[in-house]
């Protein structure tokens, strides 16, 4: 089966592992995942400037390394992402702003591409809040 | 279509669960994970409510987040792992996330 998932939170709430044990598990099952759509606070989970404390959980290196892994499709709304602050190279450079802080396997793109993930998969799955 | 309700917040916080209950069709089920588990706490007005509607109501929970909160599982709730939740997203035809 083939799964698109949204995440709406950040690396550090707990809705953003449940997603990302899902995504394993997901594919540990041998379904699909056509598209990962980070959008509205997901965003931050693309950031290659989050630092977590040494005693927890790194979230966000952790979704760095399965989008890697797996080479699966990690779309970060570039809206969401122009308005916290999380910009690749070309956007840094448009908006004048001193840095970038998406790294690769992260593509900035727009919520179309949600929607045609939508279209191209059998289940929507979101995560967000708490 | 079947859909399976996801809720994550307290239902000490907010309407959600209440407001997913009024909607919830004959074929739906609901998957507490995170805070939403705590709608499990033996002798809570929620947990009367949940337990009332045993019946006709399929409730999930995930395990570990059960777990976590020191929550023990009522014999009309079932514990599911994350393999548990994709089989789950599988088995109904929507997934809608209260988020």
């Amino acid at each position: 089966m083939k799964f698109a998932i949204a995440l709406h939170s950040p690396a550090h709430a707990p809705s953003s592992r449940r997603a990302l044990l899902f995504a394993k598990a997901a594919l540990a099952q041998g379904h699909e995942i056509v598209r990962l759509f980070f959008y509205q606070d997901g965003v931050h989970s693309a950031s290659g400037n989050v630092v977590s404390p040494q005693d927890e959980s790194d979230t966000a290196a952790q979704w760095r390394d399965f989008v890697t892994t797996h080479q699966l499709d990690g779309v970060v709304c570039i809206a969401a992402a122009l308005r916290r602050g999380v910009l690749n190279a070309e956007e840094a450079e448009r908006y004048s702003r001193p840095a970038a802080n998406l790294p690769a396997p992260w593509e900035l793109s727009g919520l179309g591409q949600l929607h045609d993930a939508v279209q191209a998969a059998d289940r929507l799955i979101c995560f967000g809040g708490p | 279509m079947a859909t399976l309700h996801v809720l994550s917040h307290s239902p000490f916080t907010d309407s959600r669960l209440s407001s997913c209950l009024r909607v919830l069709g004959s074929e739906d089920a609901i998957l507490l994970c995170g805070d939403a588990t705590y709608a499990l706490r033996a002798d809570t007005a929620t947990a009367q409510t949940l337990s009332a509607k045993t019946g006709g109501l399929k409730l999930f929970v995930l395990d570990e987040d059960a777990t976590a909160r020191h929550i023990a599982l009522p014999d009309w709730a079932e514990g599911v792992d994350y393999a548990g939740f994709v089989a789950l997203s599988v088995h109904y035809d929507k997934v809608n996330t209260w988020l």
